[in-house]
């Protein structure tokens, strides 16, 4: 059996585990009300959002229920894997798949993909019911690109706080510590990254909150490409052109690329020396 | 002799402890592990490993089972040969750690199972190992559903799953009820038999001392007397001692050459025992010759307790329950001042 074959084999054992697991039947209709019910409310012809704007097209209103994503798929992402170590780690089961001859980094790499997966699939298939609904409200499908990128930077964003929580959860002897620090750092991201921006606007001298200033939004724009939900909103951003806040579609991707890549090494990494 | 499947040379690992500083308060020390064990496994054999809280037991055995990594020495199938890597020492041994907790909605089967995708093995071997440790029955029940003699079995059956050469079991016989235990100990028995080499490290080695072969006494992270009982007992200086019991008058033994503090005498009503050490092997020829009434004369050789008591120093009374802060301290130093 090829190491590929084995990582999968295993990754979907722990997809299935997680997946039909009590939490999730508990984070399921949470998700169910929150993506594909806000693909419903905005895609209401009568919508009316703050400052008087209407979205116009199928991809603009999906862009808007991706706030089902940001606040609701990946605090369960969180939910969902801020024991995956540490639980392993206190009950000792962790000693014994140490112990196992599989290279730690491809039972790494395992872990990674089926706490993904348990999320992914289910967020996926809420998203395919929003672009159907938004089709069935708006009379329009979306574009298949405008489909490519919007699955696929949902997959990232639940894939960057899957790594996240992953590396907390096997730097903390505690699952009340691992799950603290998944809750905390999605407050952060999530609610406080604007306070961060004022402060950082305010210490730049740049005018804080004018939709109309260039310097305010080029530097939104910036600080939240070190923010993962900013990221995540730059790469819906790339497929609606009315939306300019300075940032090349390159950037995006690229900082896509390192929150994958810098975290999945520093987990691999961590994995390759963690003690029972 | 049997041929060595395992072989520790001067192998040393040391626990990192937080030991802050205000500059530095994540600054780390090399605190208690195992230092420079020279140990030999031979094949088909039980080796037991032997000593109080904090000697270094686990610690060995995760070194062995190439879970932490030698910082010093090597491990390799004998002397002179190519040191073996911890992939080598993954794939060879079977480890059963201490009391997992297994805990989950996931079943017997299927948690054994995820672990065997490790180890490439499929369902028929999967099934084989839940026939063999008895779980045959409870192979659908969830884990939370298991008692801790169960999730012992379990922990068996991942331990192995490989077909391990060499098993390391780290208090095999905690949560299994007697018959468990005695089915447990033939197990180990036919897989000896077998060629596997077993290390063994239990509290309750007394109840294992038919299984072992060879005794490792450990203490403060260091091996201070490895071999046969007799050899062990025998190195510690540890004699026999001998139970006479009679009626009657008691033979004063001070006649037959024996000190006061050989003899341990009790009397009650008719009836006298002694617990004699150093005995020369006439003596009981001659307390009869002397017309003493002996009912009973039995030698018992010297038990893991008395060797480790003898071996690290210590006595049950001084010690009680009490794990001595010096036990977290090497004996030697390596170097002077810790790093």
């Amino acid at each position: 059996m090829s190491d590929f074959k084995r990582i999968y084999r295993l990754s979907k054992r722990l997809t299935l585990e997680r997946m039909f697991s009590t939490r999730m039947y508990i984070m399921f209709p949470i998700l169910l009300l929150f993506i594909p019910g806000m693909a419903w409310g905005f895609s209401d012809p009568d919508i009316v959002l703050p400052g008087g704007h209407q979205p116009q097209t199928s991809m603009e209103v999906l862009f808007y229920a991706s706030l089902g994503v940001v606040f609701g798929a990946t605090m369960c992402a969180v939910l969902l894997s801020y024991d995956a170590v540490s639980r392993e780690r206190a009950s000792g089961v962790l000693e014994l798949r140490l112990s196992q001859p599989m290279p730690r980094s491809h039972q790494s790499v395992a872990m990674m993909l089926g706490s993904w997966q348990a999320i992914l699939i289910p967020t996926w298939i809420l998203l395919a019911i929003s672009v159907g609904i938004v089709r069935y409200r708006m009379g329009e499908w979306i574009s298949i690109a405008d489909c490519i990128v919007y699955f696929s930077s949902t997959a990232l964003i639940l894939l960057w706080y899957i790594l996240f929580t992953l590396l907390a959860s096997s730097y903390t002897r505690e699952q009340g510590t691992a799950i603290s620090f998944g809750v905390g750092m999605w407050f952060l991201f999530t609610f406080l990254w604007a306070l961060v921006t004022t402060m950082v606007a305010f210490a730049s001298g740049v005018a804080i909150g004018q939709e109309n200033d260039a310097a305010w939004v080029m530097l939104e724009g910036a600080l939240d490409l070190l923010s993962p939900n900013g990221v995540y909103h730059h790469l819906l951003e790339t497929r609606l052109p009315q939306i300019e806040r300075g940032i090349a579609s390159w950037q995006s991707w690229s900082m896509g690329l390192v929150w994958t890549v810098l975290p999945s090494w520093l987990f691999i990494k961590r994995m390759e020396k963690i003690l029972p | 002799m049997e041929e060595e499947v395992l072989c520790l040379n001067a192998a040393s690992y040391r626990h990192l402890i937080a030991a802050p500083k205000p500059l530095k308060p994540w600054r780390r020390v090399k605190g208690p592990g195992i230092f420079s064990i020279h140990l030999s496994l031979r094949k088909g054999t039980v080796l037991g490993l032997v000593g109080p809280n904090g000697a270094g037991k686990t610690t060995l055995l995760r070194v062995m089972a190439g879970i932490l990594p030698l910082q010093d020495g090597s491990a390799s199938k004998g002397k002179g040969t190519r040191a073996y890597s911890v992939h080598d020492l993954r794939q060879r041994v079977g480890h059963m750690p201490e009391q997992v907790r297994w805990q989950g909605q996931k079943s017997v089967r299927e948690a054994l199972l995820e672990i065997a995708e490790m180890r490439q093995k499929g369902e028929k071997r999967v099934d084989g190992l839940l026939h063999l440790v008895g779980l045959q029955g409870r192979k659908n029940s969830a884990l939370n559903e298991l008692s801790q003699g169960m999730r012992q079995r379990l922990t068996l059956a991942v331990a192995l799953l490989g077909s391990p050469k060499i098993l390391l079991l780290d208090e095999p016989l905690n949560g299994l009820d007697p018959v468990g235990a005695a089915a447990f100990i033939a197990l180990l028995k036919s897989l000896t038999e077998r060629g596997v080499s077993i290390v063994l490290s239990s509290h309750q080695v007394e109840g294992l001392v038919d299984v072992v072969d060879r005794l490792a006494l450990m203490h403060r992270g260091h091996i201070l007397a490895e071999g046969t009982a007799e050899e062990v007992a025998s190195s510690l200086g540890l004699e026999a001692k001998v139970t006479v019991k009679g009626l009657g008058e008691p033979p004063a033994f001070g006649r037959y050459n024996l000190d006061k503090e050989q003899i341990e005498m009790k009397q009650k009503d008719d009836s006298w025992s002694a617990q004699l050490e150093n005995v020369e092997p006439e003596l009981l020829k001659k307390l009869v010759d002397d017309d003493f009434t002996i009912t009973e004369w039995s030698i018992r050789q010297p038990n893991v307790v008395e060797m480790l008591c003898a071996a690290t120093g210590q006595s049950i009374e001084d010690v009680g329950l009490e794990v001595a802060s010096s036990a977290y301290l090497p004996l030697r130093s390596f170097g002077g001042e810790e790093e």
